[in-house]
């Protein structure tokens, strides 16, 4: 019966996520996806250090806004410290044929889970920097010549 | 050609000629100073020679600057390489750049000193690599539409231009190159077979050994250049085919070249298609030249029909924001043409480098797998689409051109300017709809420092958008953010990439960039990435010296990131971690000073600058300065990518 009832939990939690999916992916394809809130264990300053030195902002920029793979609104894999920290541990464990400029796999010999911690609590300081289009006057202007391009 | 016998050089011949017109030579020598007194060089110590002779009366006056030449009658009235040059000038080059060989002496004489005026199209142009050189008539011709001159220095200027070659072969840009061949000189700077050297990856190549064979060789040589595939060409010239006295010779009516055409039943057809569409779609690819992309908006405005481009991609392509371009009101296309693109029900395509390589790579090194079946071929077609007819696309428009306006009925003109029109408002809508989500991708990271790539792009925009501009280098790695912030309308608005992929290409794309600029009130962006930069950076002051209009920006990043970004992963693979990915992939400790860099050539400029509120009006001067005629250099401290 605990399995029953977990199983009908997770059903119940699968409908909502699906009714919930069309929203989320949006605001993940257009960058407006808010930041988690889930708790932070890990210390920050040590994870700025890690960010660094693992060179994470070779592809999530140095404030995690650009880049390949920008976080910030875009924040995928990092719902919460778990999440991230599997995510770290399940990239490709087998030699590509061709150079690869995906993901790499941080397992736990390399990156313990308290320094992947450390890593998500700096990650998670990341914030959108990037003011409203209305205050950015060079962007706009760009925009508004095109809609009066003839 | 016939081989003159009047103008045969054989080695000895010339020798013989030499020393019989040797009576002014006989008088210099008798005004250089004592065999004796030249010899210190012979090893022995200095110390140990008792006593130097005291310097002759002539050797003081020479010290002096009073001396006065001999009187020496001028053996050589015509030398055989006036006539090269005037050869190349009437071909309409504009340009020859080389990096000083005593193996072309006669034609760098001819190139700075015969004409009125002299050294004027074609201008010399010093390199201060012979990559450098190539790479310059690289970007020159992707944003003429037409070769350039370089000149190498024998064996060894031929091995360090190889790499530019290939690039300019794999990118099918036209370069016209002139080697010497000084045989008697430096033995490790000749060859039997020069252009061997890098005959796999060159259209044409011929060694000449008559100064009529040179004239016909330069013609030829420019003519394979420009013929689709476009590529590199070679003639090697010997010392005595550019130094021998041809009073006699003419140079050789010039023949253009003939291009392979589509026949006028595929024209007459294609014609009768496109107007009898209701919604026709053409795509275009690149062409070879200005009046090609000419061309293929005349057809399209003809016919009315929503056109595609490559110009975000490369040069010679439909104009960006052209009101036909874009996706037009319907994508339900019931008629595609091609034009050097595949995949359409109508495909016009050159031949790639497969139709050359098995004659040329006769060794089977099988660059880039070309030699391979299936490799270096056209583009996989899609669904309703025709095998492409090889043919030159640009030389084909007119025919199908003339066939449009023959076949062009009252009725169907009405119906085209309709649709033209509902094509203009919904690529229009499209294009504000499109910049829209790039300035969304842009903003982010606006304030960042160090300064987004975004930012530099966007910021260049308001600064150049009504000067004529050309942005030289690859944008690929800089995020590619010119291709919606910016409107690429002009053959030469965005050069694309670098051919193979090869780094130490966008300065001297530039630089060549520059040079077709300088006269055409044009200036020239560089987003300049720092590892490409330190190939071969004296090209910089080939910019300063020849005070082309070229702005460098650099995406000053400090390292390879690509590279970085893979042993990144493969450490992550074999569970190393990553902390050691730096090694060997990053330029830091010390970080390179590029304004000081630019300073060392003569290049004004300005930075580090980190901070993004300073970046405009860095840039504001940097395109103040081009304007002059000054490049400039921007050390932006930039996001990796």
């Amino acid at each position: 019966m605990k399995n029953a009832i977990g199983d009908w939990r997770l059903a119940i939690g699968c409908l909502v996520l699906a009714a919930g999916l069309p929203w989320a992916v949006n605001a993940q394809q257009n960058g407006s996806a808010p930041a988690p809130t889930s708790p932070v264990t890990g210390n920050a300053t040590s994870g700025k250090a890690l960010y660094y030195s693992y060179g994470c902002y070779a592809c999530h920029g140095y404030g995690g806004e650009t880049g390949a793979r920008p976080f910030v609104g875009r924040w995928g894999h990092l719902a919460n410290e778990r999440e991230f920290v599997t995510f770290l541990r399940g990239r490709a464990n087998v030699a590509p044929v061709i150079p690869s400029g995906s993901m790499p796999n941080f397992s736990v010999e390399t990156l313990p889970d308290k320094r992947a911690k450390d890593l998500y609590a700096y990650i998670r300081t990341f914030k959108s920097t990037g003011p409203p289009l209305k205050d950015i006057p060079t962007l706009d202007a760009i925009v508004d010549a095109a809609k009066h391009e003839k | 050609m016939a081989k003159s016998q009047k103008t045969s050089v054989g080695r000895r011949g010339f020798l013989k000629n030499a020393a019989a017109s040797a009576a002014g030579a006989a008088a210099l020598a008798t005004s250089t100073a004592p065999a004796e007194a030249q010899s210190t060089g012979s090893g022995r110590d200095a110390a140990s020679t008792p006593s130097v002779p005291a310097p002759t009366e002539k050797q003081l006056a020479r010290e002096a600057g009073s001396i006065q030449p001999p009187v020496a009658v001028r053996s050589i009235t015509r030398p055989a390489s006036d006539l090269m040059v005037q050869a190349i000038r009437d071909l309409g080059i504009e340009f020859a750049a080389a990096n000083p060989g005593s193996s072309f002496e006669g034609l760098q004489e001819s190139f700075i000193n015969y004409g009125d005026p002299p050294n004027v199209k074609p201008e010399w142009i010093t390199a201060l690599h012979e990559e450098s050189a190539v790479t310059m008539a690289h970007g020159y011709a992707k944003a003429e539409g037409k070769p350039m001159v370089a000149v190498l220095h024998g064996t060894i200027g031929i091995q360090h231009a190889a790499m530019s070659i290939y690039q300019a072969y794999y990118d099918r840009v036209p370069v016209v190159m002139l080697a010497g061949n000084d045989v008697d000189f430096i033995p490790a700077h000749t060859a039997h077979d020069m252009a061997g050297l890098v005959r796999s990856y060159t259209k044409w190549d011929a060694e000449p050994q008559t100064v009529d064979a040179a004239l016909t060789a330069i013609h030829r040589a420019y003519n394979e250049a420009i013929t689709p595939p476009l590529g590199p060409t070679l003639v090697v010239l010997s010392s005595e085919v550019q130094k021998v006295n041809s009073p006699n010779v003419r140079i050789p009516s010039y023949t253009p070249p003939q291009f392979t055409t589509i026949d006028s039943t595929t024209a007459k057809e294609i014609a009768k298609n496109l107007l009898a569409a209701q919604n026709p779609r053409i795509a275009v690819g690149r062409l070879r030249t200005p009046e090609g992309v000419e061309r293929a908006v005349e057809l399209a405005e003809l016919v009315g029909a929503s056109t595609g481009t490559a110009a975000t991609q490369g040069p010679m392509s439909f104009p960006q924001r052209h009101a036909l371009c874009g996706p037009g009101a319907d994508k339900g296309y019931d008629y595609t043409l091609g034009l050097e693109t595949g995949g359409a029900q109508a495909s016009i395509t050159g031949p790639g480098l497969a139709k050359i390589a098995p004659t040329r790579d006769t060794t089977n090194i099988d660059f880039g797998g070309i030699l391979r079946p299936g490799r270096g071929g056209f583009a996989p077609s899609r669904e309703k689409s025709a095998p492409p007819v090889e043919a030159d696309a640009e030389a084909s428009l007119p025919l199908i051109i003339d066939e449009v306006k023959r076949q062009l009925t009252p009725e169907q003109k009405a119906r085209i300017q309709e649709r033209a029109a509902r094509h203009a408002s919904a690529n229009h809508d499209a294009h504000v709809a499109a910049l829209e989500q790039a300035v969304e991708k842009a903003r982010p990271g606006w304030n960042s420092s160090p300064i987004s790539t975004a930012r530099i792009y966007a910021e260049l925009w308001p600064l150049i958008m009504n000067e004529d501009w050309c942005l030289a280098s690859p944008s690929n790695f800089s995020g590619g953010h010119n291709a919606q912030l910016w409107e690429h309308n002009k053959p030469y608005s965005y050069l694309g990439g670098q051919g193979a992929g090869g780094m130490g290409y966008g300065a001297p794309a530039a630089v060549g960039a520059g040079l077709a600029a300088k006269a055409r009130n044009r200036i020239v962006i560089n987003v300049q990435t720092d590892g490409d930069l330190n190939y071969a950076p004296g090209v910089l002051w080939s910019a300063v010296h020849h005070k082309l209009p070229v702005l460098t920006v650099m995406h000053n990043n400090r390292a390879w990131h690509q590279e970085y970004m893979f042993i990144q992963y493969m450490a992550g693979v074999r569970g190393r971690g990553a902390e050691r990915a730096i090694i060997g992939n990053t330029l830091r400790d010390p970080f390179i000073d590029y304004t000081k860099m630019a300073a060392g050539y003569g290049m004004a400029g300005e930075g580090p600058i980190s901070d993004p509120t300073k970046l405009q009006a860095a840039l504001r001067r940097g395109v103040a300065s081009v304007k002059r005629g000054e490049p400039y250099m921007i050390d932006a401290i930039t996001q990796p990518r």
